[in-house]
């Protein structure tokens, strides 16, 4: 219920309100309708994407798992916070009690989701990069070292670690322990993230160039602009994958900071004041997600063509 | 942990009515505005070109990284074999000692240098396709295309890890050929099974290199049947 409780984490208003002062910090209000948009598009495509990866039978390998592991988790926090909306607005239009026995327990329960989901998604990023790692280092053992045995595993591993840590956060520790907690997993999470990527970048680049000096054939020029087009594209590829990651998600942990360290503060109470538009960012990498990470798999659109413009399920099998 | 507090005099200009508070965030010493130095959303500012010049400096560093010369130099004999792309055939066959001496490592070594794999597969490969040009191309075409399938999955994979347009040339220039006499050779049975799964021509951008290899084994397939 800390999480959710939008007075406190918003900005905290100067107390005669009748007179706004020019250095007033108004509170940024985003309208109801884009969260709801947000969350219902983000939660149909992670849910195509969970869709197809289950019922496909030749993307049950472990690099299709993480992304569904990944897309259900999103899929849980869209749902989550469209639903933790609507209850605000149902509430503000006076349907529901806001301290009732229920809703706090709604509350609760929505809380622990929203934390589990934060936390799978990160250790399902950190998957997906490991997997990729694997793939790339260990190329030819890699179906001996990724079983999709041991991908059940880590994935249950996952799950019941961010199922047991989202009940513990919420019932048990304060809101400080919390934001300590998050902000140091989301640094660790990003930095392990952004090495293992880079090492990755920079021995292919490594690699491209010898294999291309190797096979020669009289291409250079071309060769050499092509290779360097594609590493380009390649630069902009990851350039977009962190930077979709670091924009969507640090306003949100600079707010919780912010929360702890300077709750005083007028410059502070700004940066807080902006709170719904930081929200709105958390979400749309959720829907963001998808387009990175699973949407651009050749294999993956394959199956989406075949489940959504067939016509009926047997013939397309 | 969750007090009640009524702030009646905020509550009429916000959304929500759920108040609930903490120890440290003190309700009656509300943020006094005044006197404020800089601009009141300079914070706001200063994070925003932060992860402005951020993401943009990793930009340019991984451009760089693009740029800037790799650790190996060239071989003078692989730069001289850059020019006789008819002879290539028989020119890696020749230098491969050296390269297997150079590059070469157990092959199930699992070891992260990627790079000497490659190379002496690469030459193992050469070597197969020259001493067995009898062998049936219908077979080296199914094996390929089996083979192609695990390595289009794995391409995917590689693909979508970031910086690794390279890499796909990298694949598809040599593993295509080398791998596939590699795997069939040794014959692992994990690879068959992902035939159905292959998704030949659905992508360009993993294609576009390979064409060049595939015209360039048919040269060379037409160069052997000559004899």
């Amino acid at each position: 219920h800390l999480l959710t409780s939008y007075s406190t984490l918003k900005s905290k208003r100067t107390i005669n309100t009748t007179a706004m002062n020019q250095t007033d910090c108004p509170e940024v209000k985003v309208p109801f309708l884009v969260f709801f948009t947000v969350g219902i598009i983000s939660l149909a495509e992670n849910l195509l994407v969970v869709v197809a990866v289950i019922r496909s039978r030749n993307l049950h390998s472990p690099m299709y798992c993480f992304m569904c592991s990944l897309a259900a988790f999103n899929t849980i926090a869209s749902v989550t916070k469209t639903w933790e909306n609507l209850m605000i607005v149902l509430a503000d239009a006076g349907h529901l009690e806001k301290r009732g026995p229920s809703e706090t327990d709604l509350d609760d329960v929505m809380d622990s989701l929203l934390c589990m989901s934060f936390v799978g998604s990160k250790s399902s990023f950190l998957a997906i990069a490991v997997d990729r790692y694997i793939t790339i280092f260990h190329a030819l053992r890699y179906h001996n070292i990724m079983t999709m045995k041991r991908t059940g595993v880590i994935l249950g591993l996952i799950w019941t670690l961010c199922a047991v840590l989202a009940v513990l956060m919420v019932k048990f520790f304060d809101f400080k322990f919390i934001v300590i907690c998050f902000t140091v997993f989301f640094i660790i999470s990003l930095a392990t993230i952004c090495f293992l990527y880079i090492y990755m970048f920079m021995m292919a680049r490594i690699h491209a160039r010898n294999i291309a000096a190797l096979l020669g054939g009289g291409r250079d020029r071309s060769q050499h602009q092509r290779r360097w087009g594609s590493n380009m594209r390649g630069a902009l590829t990851l350039t977009i994958l962190f930077g979709a990651f670091v924009v969507c998600w640090a306003p949100f942990f600079v707010h919780l900071i912010i929360i702890v360290v300077c709750p005083m503060n007028p410059y502070c109470e700004c940066y807080r004041s902006l709170f719904e538009l930081h929200v709105v960012l958390m979400m749309s990498h959720a829907l963001i997600d998808p387009a990175i990470y699973a949407f651009r798999m050749a294999e993956l659109r394959h199956t989406f063509r075949k489940m959504l413009f067939c016509s009926g399920w047997k013939l397309c099998l | 942990m969750s007090d009640f507090h009524n702030r009646s005099q905020l509550v009429s200009t916000r959304r929500s009515d759920y108040v609930w508070q903490y120890e440290y965030y003190d309700d009656e010493e509300p943020v006094s505005f005044d006197g404020l130095k800089a601009h009141r959303y300079s914070i706001v500012i200063g994070f925003w070109v932060g992860l402005a010049v951020f993401v943009i400096f990793m930009f340019f560093v991984l451009t760089l990284l693009t740029k800037t010369g790799a650790p190996h130099q060239e071989n003078p004999d692989l730069a001289e074999k850059r020019h006789r792309p008819e002879g290539r055939l028989v020119d890696i066959n020749g230098h491969q000692e050296e390269n297997e001496k150079a590059f070469s490592r157990p092959l199930l070594d699992g070891s992260p240098s990627y790079f000497n794999f490659y190379i002496s597969e690469e030459d193992q490969a050469h070597k197969k396709r020259k001493l067995e040009d009898k062998r049936s191309s219908t077979k080296d075409k199914v094996g390929r295309h089996l083979c192609s399938s695990e390595i289009e999955e794995m391409h995917e994979d590689i693909e979508e890890s970031g910086g690794h347009q390279p890499l796909n040339g990298l694949i598809e220039e040599s593993k295509t050929d080398r791998e596939c006499a590699f795997l069939s050779h040794f014959n692992i049975p994990n690879f068959v099974n992902l035939d159905h799964s292959s998704t030949l021509g659905e992508d360009d951008l993993l294609y576009e290199p390979s064409m060049i290899l595939e015209r360039q084994s048919q040269a060379h397939n037409a160069h052997c049947d000559t004899y």
